[in-house]
């Protein structure tokens, strides 16, 4: 494989980070890329930037494990996963199986392919656990297959220091039938994107998208998703929420691509956020492109602050006003995590949310 | 006892002039009823009496049981004992009602050094408040407020002031937007209240809500201060005779 391509910048205008490993990395004038700038951010000498990474897996015995050449993402930062991190990680759970999970910790710095198959009517329940050390580096390509009535319940706990550069990707391929639930918590890094793709290419199928982020100091976090429908009858329920304060910045971006095949598709994208300082800063773009005339598509967004009634309300009642806020700003996102099967990862969501809130 | 002394307050960072020299005082014990016409300062005596942001003290005093009340933060007053009835009870979404109201008692607890309350006593004593209040358990799991009907969220109101045991309560417009039902229980449960060391004010438009919660004084409010005062049987005199005799 050649690093060398066509948008390889002349050596002058690359960035240190892109020094360091000779490929161009996406930036602000990419459109995709226009909020989260990886080039302008990503300093040469970051852990990991041009290695393997080395994530550890606890998984249940209905899982195989091997290591090959998994299917490839696209995209930038896909190649440079698939460049820097060797063979995949592939997990397989067959046909049938049910209640298969998988755990994977240690994501931490350096490149990550991993591919996951959940095969006809199986079931997996998978918890990745995203956290590296101080100055690092870290670039994650999920290929993820859920095959016809297969189900994947995916959770995503994400909790850097302010100086990582995080990157995951995630494409998801559904079949007829299949069922997705994710769940997404993020603290933010100094630069991070969680991004799903979803190819619905069976009919019937069903995604629940969630996640919510908080992030403070001068952190940033994107979520993107991008589902693209080309079946009938998909039903599809996103919510993120977001709390930025201090000089956060917190990036959405959400776009349901309805294909004309895919008639009858039920779609619903919110992305509402909190701004709690008058130096943090949102960054919102919902889009629908429909070509199927029978759908319900439908995307809302707000950015507010918490209500100073209420707060004063409860402080009227005795609730000091740190904690008062604590308990809005718990409400506001914490129904996000409603539907969770998992009671105990949810209360785990739940507690890390309470900790960061009255730190 | 609370103790108000001349107090000034502003509203609009202080251009604009509402209380002006308030001087009222309620013993441990009694109940005050304040009457008065629309923009009279009803309301704003209860916001600064519990320090309501953007209201400023320009002069005067007040004080609770002797704890100087203007110096100290709204959670604070609360601890010291002081509760305002809202006129339009807060919806407080996603979070139930006993979840807030356990999280405010313990606050306040701990706030004048004394335990908290473990999570198997303040369930008993909230039942059997609820019950008494006729307010069913489904309520209490539902997030304050949030879908209460106008009657709903003033009971909800005496029940956290039955749970909270203040030392000093406000009621300000306790009975807008009541039917007949809903103000006998919410007065029954005001009534209740009435004890020996606690003060009471009630801020109202109407002599109605005096039918069933009888003051030992009633005070009127024109124009910043109290211009005149008398009993019970007073404030059906000013029903009937309105307040233009007392403004200027």
């Amino acid at each position: 494989m050649t690093l060398m391509s066509r948008n390889m910048p002349k050596a002058r205008d690359m960035s240190e980070g892109e020094m360091a490993i000779g490929f161009p990395l996406p930036h602000r004038r990419n459109e995709a890329w226009k909020w989260t700038d990886v080039r302008a951010f990503v300093p040469g000498n970051a852990a990991g930037i041009s290695q393997e990474a080395n994530p550890q897996f606890t998984a249940s015995e209905e899982v195989k494990i091997s290591r090959g050449d998994g299917h490839k993402g696209e995209g930038q930062m896909a190649k440079l996963a698939h460049y820097f991190a060797g063979e995949s990680w592939n997990f397989y759970v067959a046909a049938g199986l049910k209640s298969a999970t998988l755990d994977i910790e240690n994501i931490a710095r350096g490149h990550s392919h991993i591919a996951i198959m959940v095969d006809k009517g199986a079931s997996l329940s998978m918890v990745e656990h995203h956290r590296a050390g101080s100055n690092s580096f870290a670039n994650i390509d999920l290929q993820i297959h859920i095959a016809a009535g297969a189900s994947l319940t995916r959770t995503i706990i994400h909790d850097d220091p302010a100086d990582v550069t995080r990157i995951s990707t995630a494409c998801i391929a559904m079949e007829d039938d299949a069922r997705l639930e994710q769940y997404t918590l993020s603290f933010g890094a100094g630069l991070t994107r969680f991004e799903t793709r979803v190819h619905g290419e069976g009919e019937n199928i069903s995604a629940v998208i969630n996640g919510t982020y908080l992030i403070d100091e001068k952190r940033h976090c994107d979520m993107t998703s991008h589902i693209e429908l080309s079946a009938p009858n998909a039903h599809i329920r996103q919510a993120v929420k977001g709390v930025v304060t201090g000089k956060a910045r917190g990036v959405f971006q959400g776009k349901f691509h309805v294909l004309q095949a895919a008639q009858l598709t039920d779609a619903e994208m919110r992305h509402d956020a909190l701004m709690l300082s008058d130096s943090c800063e949102i960054r919102s773009k919902p889009e629908l492109e429909i070509y199927a005339d029978d759908v319900a598509c439908a995307h809302g967004n707000t950015i507010g602050q918490l209500d100073e009634q209420a707060l004063f309300y409860m402080r009227q009642r005795g609730i000091p006003v740190k904690a008062a806020r604590a308990l809005l700003t718990q409400a506001f996102v914490a129904d996000v995590f409603d539907d969770m099967d998992d009671e105990d990862l949810r209360a785990d969501i739940l507690a890390k949310i309470t900790t960061w809130l009255e730190a | 006892m609370l103790k108000i002394n001349s107090l000034n307050a502003s509203v609009d960072e202080g251009s604009k002039p509402i209380l002006k020299g308030l001087s009222l005082e309620i013993p441990a014990g009694e109940v005050h009823a304040i009457m008065g016409p629309n923009g009279a300062g009803k309301s704003t005596l209860s916001y600064v009496l519990t320090g309501r942001d953007g209201y400023e003290v320009t002069g005067g005093s007040a004080a609770l049981n002797g704890d100087d009340l203007l110096s100290m933060e709204p959670e604070e007053r609360a601890a010291a004992g002081l509760f305002l009835s809202f006129q339009y009870p807060l919806e407080i979404p996603g979070v139930p009602s006993m979840t807030f109201l356990r999280t405010a008692l313990n606050a306040q607890l701990k706030a004048r050094g004394e335990d908290e309350l473990g999570a198997p006593e303040f369930l008993k004593k909230a039942r059997a408040i609820a019950a008494q209040l006729k307010i069913k358990p489904d309520m209490l799991r539902r997030p304050l407020n949030v879908g209460f009907s106008g009657g709903e969220k003033k009971r909800m109101e005496i029940f956290q002031m039955m749970m909270l045991e203040p030392k000093c309560i406000i009621m300000d417009e306790t009975d807008s937007g009541l039917d007949v039902d809903a103000l006998r229980i919410v007065a029954d449960g005001v009534n209740a209240l009435r004890a020996q060391d606690r003060s009471m004010l009630i801020i109202t438009h109407y002599q109605r809500l005096l039918d069933y919660i009888v003051p030992d004084k009633v005070h009127v409010l024109v124009d910043g201060k109290i211009v005149a005062s008398g009993d019970a049987g007073f404030a059906k005199k000013l029903e009937a005779e309105g307040y233009d005799a007392y403004v200027a």
